[in-house]
């Protein structure tokens, strides 16, 4: 392989303050247009993980590069410029509720735009007709001038959607993107984000709660617990009892799961990591 | 010396000392402050009350008078205008310095370690300077400083404008800080992953999520201000409030009669008009 990864963790491990501990010696490759499922118990790291990779928070240790340029040397602008091409999809949406969905969708393209020019869209909104299609391609193109906090949930979630294809990132992360809808729309929204992927070849990292969707719609799985990667596989070797090991794991059958031991006790309590 | 013995085991007594200080509290107080309620019975007191309440009846509705105080009417609502938007500007910058969120904690400087140590300590430096100005600015009460502005710049409406300015500005700042401080992060964080810059995130998420509620803050302050401006007028910075202060002087309580109750219909104005403004929020 000659191009650079998309990304590359290599013994990465994230604390929070002196005890707490969110990931530990973690280690993952992504390919560009890869597509990714992470799943595991909650407070298994997998937030704290998609913070990491979408530049909101730093490693404490360890290396992260990012389509070969290392995270820990980026900066101001180029730090930015970095942020603008990782699109993040938020378990709570994370929209202001406050502004009408034009707003909220157009922040997506913050990263490009001047502050004068994003002031000037505050008061008249513009690219209207790429908004009014970004709305269209998720559904709700007649919302487009709402107030985001009149929409239900799953709405909220298709401006978030609607907000990434504004931003038009290399790679889109998703994290718990269907943990508010009912299970027919999470899976109309897995499809729409593995049909956006595939359409525009983005990598797509996904954190799923169901590891049916994960295991359906992914042909890559990665298994997360207590901050240590379990499991890293194609989704066809993903047995039963590796996912009962993920998902208890109190009685260690192999050598996978004397990792998990390891960790545990190198890691002290298994508390409620930064995750939420 | 301690008035609370601890016993091991046993709930905590606490309750009880703080109710029982607060009854002496209250006694005691009842008595220092010379309440007393049975003057109002007494036939000497009643008769004071009596022709104290008849004295002011009939406002003076007079033409003349009444076009004489169209000018201290007008002055009073200008004075609490000019006044809020001073303690807004005084206010706003302050505020949010003194917001920890916004200067030195939380998302947005999560990934800033160049020059860290020496920035945080700047930061933290200008917080706490923020906050001691907004407390300054508060404890004072109004009609001091505008004692002081009549003293610095002569009578008038201005000391009456700069009083409420610095007074109110330290209130504002006050509870703008905690209005700041109550933003949800959440959306700054999205708005930050798609490569914002900072004052595109101040503008995009975090003005917006405070709008409302320092917009409804200040017009219930400027509500205030209409009434402190009458007060102000007492000690010589113009508006109703010194029109009062001439007619009871004078012992025309008919006017200040009719002067208490233009005061009444600004203040209902007021609220009127801020009640509109916020439904429209």
């Amino acid at each position: 392989m000659t191009a650079p990864h998309q990304y590359r963790l290599e013994s990465v491990r994230k604390e929070f303050g002196r005890q707490q501990v969110a990931l530990e010696g973690f280690d993952l490759t992504v390919a560009q247009g890869e597509r990714v499922a992470l799943i595991g118990p909650s407070g298994a790291g997998k937030t704290t993980l998609f913070r990491m990779l979408n530049c909101t928070i730093r490693p404490t240790s360890g290396r992260l590069r990012i389509d070969g340029e290392e995270v820990r040397e980026l900066y101001g602008r180029r730090l930015r410029e970095m942020r603008r091409r990782i699109g993040t999809i938020y378990q709570q949406h994370n929209l202001v509720p406050r502004l009408r969905v034009v707003h909220n969708v157009l922040s997506g393209r913050l990263g490009r735009w001047s502050l004068l020019g994003s002031l000037a869209s505050l008061v008249r909104p513009s690219h209207l007709e790429a908004v009014h299609q970004a709305l269209a391609d998720v559904g709700i193109a007649e919302k487009l001038f709402s107030r985001t906090d009149e929409l239900s949930g799953g709405q909220q979630q298709r401006v978030a959607i609607a907000r990434v294809l504004m931003q038009d990132p290399e790679v889109i992360l998703a994290d718990e993107p269907v943990s508010s809808v009912d299970p027919s729309l999470a899976e109309s929204i897995i499809r729409l984000l593995i049909t956006i992927s595939d359409q525009t070849r983005k990598t797509l990292m996904v954190n799923l709660h169901s590891t049916d969707l994960a295991l359906s719609y992914f042909s890559r799985v990665v298994g997360m617990k207590q901050g240590v990667k379990l499991f890293d596989t194609a989704a066809a070797q993903v047995t039963p009892e590796l996912l009962r090991e993920l998902y208890s794991g109190h009685v260690p059958v192999n050598g996978a799961a004397g990792r998990v031991r390891e960790a545990e006790q190198e890691v002290g309590e298994p508390a409620h990591w930064g995750a939420a | 010396m301690s008035l609370t013995p601890r016993l091991p085991g046993s709930r905590s007594i606490f309750p009880y000392v703080f109710g029982g200080l607060f009854l002496i509290v209250l006694a005691d107080s009842w008595r220092r402050a010379e309440v007393n309620p049975g003057i109002f019975f007494e036939p000497e007191g009643r008769e004071h009350l009596w022709r104290f309440v008849t004295g002011m009846y009939p406002p003076e509705l007079s033409w003349e008078f009444l076009e004489l105080m169209v000018r201290p009417t007008i002055e009073t609502i200008q004075i609490s205008v000019m006044g809020t938007l001073i303690a807004v500007v005084i206010g706003f910058p302050l505020g949010l310095l003194a917001t920890s969120t916004f200067s030195f904690q939380g998302i947005l400087h999560e990934t800033e370690f160049r020059n860290a140590g020496l920035r945080h300590g700047l930061k933290v430096c200008l917080y706490g300077l923020a906050r001691a100005l907004l407390s300054l600015f508060r404890c004072i009460p109004e009609f001091v400083w505008a004692f002081m502005f009549v003293r610095a710049v002569g009578l008038g409406p201005f000391p009456g404008v700069l009083a409420i300015g610095v007074a109110y500005g330290g209130m504002l700042g006050k509870v703008y800080s905690e209005i700041f401080e109550s933003v949800n992060e959440r959306p700054l964080e999205a708005i930050q992953s798609t490569g914002a810059g900072r004052l595109q995130i101040f503008f995009y998420g975090w003005f917006p999520q405070v709008l409302p509620n320092i917009t409804s803050y200040t017009l219930y302050r400027w509500e205030c201000a209409v009434r402190t401006s009458a007060i102000l007028g007492l000690v010589g910075a113009g508006g109703i409030g010194q029109q009062i202060q001439i007619s009871i002087r004078m012992f025309n309580f008919h006017e200040v009669t009719t002067l208490l109750l233009i005061l009444f219909a600004l203040v209902a104005g007021a609220d009127y008009v801020s009640a509109k403004v916020r439904s429209l929020l």
